[in-house]
């Protein structure tokens, strides 16, 4: 599969600056493209309007040559947030996490570390890397082709980024998942991608 | 820490048994209330009648029971029906659209910036006061701040991230309303109807006082407490006393059987 965003000029409500402005991007089964610019320069607001979260004010979002916006249901292209704890119903067991995703592999499940008792807590039991375990967890569904990650590590310990990175990576390797990677460290994006773009440059 | 969870269950129980026990004993002493016999007229609190008598030689403590047996219910059900309404007012301001929104908004700023007791004899007097005019009248009144919390509550929730990533991963709206928004809003709901009722009983004791509500034969608390009024300058402190202070712990009991409702639904203070 192939997802294209061409031309994408963005700007919020609040009559700030434009935040995108003709910008185009693309990513495709198998590769991993890593995106990078400082802060403030629209690199969650990209992956907000790639995943169908925002509407582009101009331009397109296409996934194999079809707008995002006309696929219904469940949909291939899917988004890891930044903070693990927005991203979950605080007063849901973390086992309805998991059943949220699309038929969550038991495979996905071990390869992240989440341990079996977690899924009877509440999120405010558990810590931010846990929660974004459950979050990578969810969004890696049966029927997701593309996984855009926002930053999806910042928040962790070395030892567990690099366990959740080897794990993602084998993942998409194996399922020829195409993954758009957001960070701040280009050594990260150096050892995980196929290709790097910086949204400063363009 | 389990302590302080089973005080608060223990502690709304014993609310929650008193309030029935009124309750139940107000419908089968309807009869007793009402009986009078000029032989024991104006006694003093005693240990054959705790509360003593009144004028007519009715017995005061079962008057009250059955008084307040009597708000209980119309408490009841004037704050199950504005808990209902502020839900449908709150849900629709906050999912029909921008003048739906400004409408119901509006019409809360109205009912709000109307001093409560005025708007409820204004009402009850339009619906001819009596039963169903109290019920009318408390009804229309009391659910506009419950509707605002769940209007703001709905709203907060349509925008969270959970809700949004639901969608993207196709789930419908009916998933989403009754797995994601109802366990949010239900606490809300609940604590907010539990605690209309104090204010329900007090409002409708306080029209019946002034006269706008329940009519003079019926044994109701606000009846009571106006007839009381006249005797307590002649020295019959009990009439108006005890009636006064088993209003007082009704709303109370209510009030704590609210408060335990809080701490046990919310997560952040569910385990303490």
């Amino acid at each position: 599969m192939k997802l294209e965003g061409k031309n994408i000029t963005f700007q919020y409500d609040n009559g700030n600056r434009k935040i995108l402005n003709k910008f185009s991007i693309s990513v495709e089964s198998g590769e991993r493209v890593g995106l990078t610019a400082p802060s403030g320069f629209g690199k969650t607001t990209c992956c907000k309007i790639l995943a169908g979260y925002e509407k582009p004010d101009s331009g397109e979002v296409l996934l194999d040559g079809k707008l995002l916006s006309q696929w219904k249901g469940y949909c291939p292209v899917q988004m890891i947030w930044q903070h693990p704890e927005l991203s979950v119903n605080p007063r849901r067991k973390m086992r309805t996490v998991l059943e949220e995703g699309d038929e969550v592999d038991e495979r996905i499940i071990e390869g992240l570390g989440i341990e079996r008792d977690w899924e009877t807590r509440y999120p405010f039991e558990l810590s931010g890397g846990e929660l974004q375990r459950f979050c990578i967890a969810r969004a890696l569904g049966k029927r997701t082709k593309i996984l855009l990650a926002d930053e999806i590590t910042t928040m962790l310990d070395l030892l567990t980024q690099s366990q959740i990175w080897k794990f993602l990576l084998e993942e998409a390797e194996r399922r020829q998942l195409g993954l758009l990677v957001v960070s701040h460290s280009e050594g990260l994006l150096k050892q995980v991608c196929t290709r790097i773009v910086n949204l400063e440059h363009v | 820490m389990k302590n302080r969870r089973l005080t608060t269950v223990i502690l709304m129980a014993v609310a929650l048994v008193f309030l029935s026990a009124v309750t139940a004993s107000g419908y089968f002493w309807k009869e007793a209330a009402l009986a009078t016999d000029f032989s024991r007229k104006d006694l003093s609190p005693s240990i054959a009648f705790l509360f003593g008598t009144d004028w007519m030689g009715r017995d005061m403590f079962v008057r009250t029971i059955v008084g307040l047996s009597l708000s209980i219910r119309i408490g009841l059900l004037t704050a199950a029906a504005s808990a209902v309404l502020a839900f449908l007012m709150g849900t629709a301001a906050a999912v029909m659209g921008k003048k739906t929104d400004s409408l119901i908004c509006g019409l809360i700023d109205v009912i709000m910036g109307i001093p409560h007791i005025l708007l409820l004899i204004l009402i009850s007097y339009a619906c001819g006061r009596g039963f169903w005019g109290v019920v009318v009248g408390v009804s229309l009144t009391h659910w506009t701040s419950l509707a605002r919390l769940i209007r703001g509550e709905v709203l907060q929730l349509k925008e969270s991230n959970y809700i949004r990533i639901a969608e993207r991963l196709g789930h419908s709206r009916w998933y989403i309303a009754f797995r994601h928004m109802a366990p949010c809003l239900f606490p809300q709901f609940a604590v907010g109807l539990v605690l209309l009722f104090p204010h329900a009983i007090l409002h409708e004791a306080s029209i019946t006082f002034l006269g706008f509500g329940l009519s003079p034969e019926q044994p109701a608390i606000g009846v009571i407490l106006s007839e009381s009024m006249q005797y307590l300058a002649m020295g019959k402190w009990w009439l108006a006393l005890f009636p006064g202070i088993l209003l007082l712990v009704t709303v109370l009991m209510f009030h704590f059987i609210g408060q335990g409702l809080v701490r046990l639904v919310n997560p952040g203070s569910a385990q303490e």
